[in-house]
């Protein structure tokens, strides 16, 4: 499994792939906003993207509408890492067809749940 | 200059007081004079006024929330709250670093003196040296070593994993902080602004900069600062979504 992970803290980008790997994920990517993932993305044969949602340049919720819009990247699922917590936000990440949403700050065990869900429904 | 009207408009002023001048007409100069002055004055009021509207503006959209605009007077002590949500941040993770830290470090001196003292054994065992009561006794002690390496390795990767996490952090009060300097940027450039016109700087004046809103976004919630329309956990996340069908 190839997995994105979009941040502009690199700090943020690290732990995520620490706890990624901690759950047995190995093959990690990472870029620092919108614009350098999504040439990535399209490029790249990735299979799941974890992104912040407040990022210079093209934000998260941009690059999940553009990964939605594109054929070759629509299906692929979507996490939502942001500190964004207003109702209509998450509401919005819904509607442009997230897979799933954790606020920052968050625990490893919740990044866990989230992906479990996130592959048992997509593969259900 | 405000824009091209003003311009033409002082323009013909000066071209009448220079004649009214010419011609020693003191009451149309006198009234041309103030007429200017007073231009000059309403101008101030107006770029004045429009640094409130913008400060007042700003302070709001820090706040970007219905609620919090009424009390838009709040931005600073808002940035102040923000702060110290920083320096609790930094003070936690810290903490949690160190604390992790602290209880690694006895785990693995205990580790590296057992080891120390059952490698020297081991040593001796290999040269011949060991009698029989002092192998039991190692073979003993190794079962024991082994027993708690498995479970001081654990929790050694528990706690790193406590550190890793605590790191998060940098991020939430890297994006206050980015906020505290949008604050701190849109209120010098209101004053640089006032410092132009008060300076009667007027030649090499630009047009005020827009300050709107430009980033609508909240970023992390800070304790003490109410966000409307925010939900508080990831469990209300989870609701919200699972109302939403998910």
């Amino acid at each position: 499994m190839k997995i994105l992970v979009v941040d502009d803290f690199s700090t943020m980008r690290r732990i995520v792939k620490n706890l990624l790997r901690e759950l047995g994920f190995t093959n990690l990517d990472e870029a620092d906003d919108g614009q350098t993932a999504w040439p990535k993305l399209k490029a790249g044969d990735y299979d799941f993207l974890v992104t912040d949602w407040n990022m210079p340049g093209m934000t998260g919720i941009d690059l999940l509408k553009t990964v939605r819009a594109n054929p070759q990247t629509a299906n692929m699922p979507v996490l939502l890492v942001t500190a964004e917590s207003k109702r209509e936000q998450i509401i919005e990440a819904a509607q442009a067809g997230v897979n799933g949403y954790i606020i920052k700050p968050f625990t490893a065990a919740t990044l866990k749940e989230k992906i479990d869900k996130i592959f048992a429904r997509t593969s259900g | 200059m405000q824009n091209e009207q003003d311009r033409l408009e002082l323009l013909e002023k000066a071209q009448r007081l220079i004649k009214s001048i010419e011609s020693n007409d003191d009451l149309v100069t006198a009234e041309l004079l103030s007429a200017i002055s007073i231009d000059n004055e309403k101008r101030l009021f107006k770029e004045v006024g429009q640094l409130t509207r913008n400060l007042h503006d700003n302070l709001a959209t820090f706040a970007l929330d219905d609620q919090l605009t009424a009390l838009t007077d709040k931005g600073i002590p808002d940035a102040k709250e923000r702060l110290n949500y920083v320096i609790d941040m930094t003070d936690e993770a810290a903490n949690k670093t160190l604390t992790a830290i602290e209880e690694v470090i006895p785990v693995t001196t205990e580790m590296e003196h057992k080891s120390e003292e059952l490698y020297k054994n081991w040593n001796k065992f290999l040269s011949r040296e060991l009698s029989l009561p002092e192998f039991k006794a190692m073979s003993a002690e190794i079962t024991k070593y082994l027993e708690s390496s498995c479970r001081n390795t654990k929790f050694v990767h528990e706690k790193a994993n406590e550190i890793v996490m605590a790191q998060g952090f940098q991020d939430l009060t890297g994006q206050v902080i980015k906020k505290v300097i949008g604050l701190v940027q849109n209120v010098e450039d209101s004053l640089v602004e006032l410092v132009k016109i008060a300076g009667a700087q007027e030649a090499t004046m630009t047009p005020t900069k827009a300050t709107g809103p430009k980033d609508k976004l909240e970023g992390p919630t800070v304790p003490g600062i109410v966000v409307e329309g925010a939900v508080n956990s990831q469990d209300e996340v989870d609701d919200l979504l699972s109302s939403l069908g998910f």
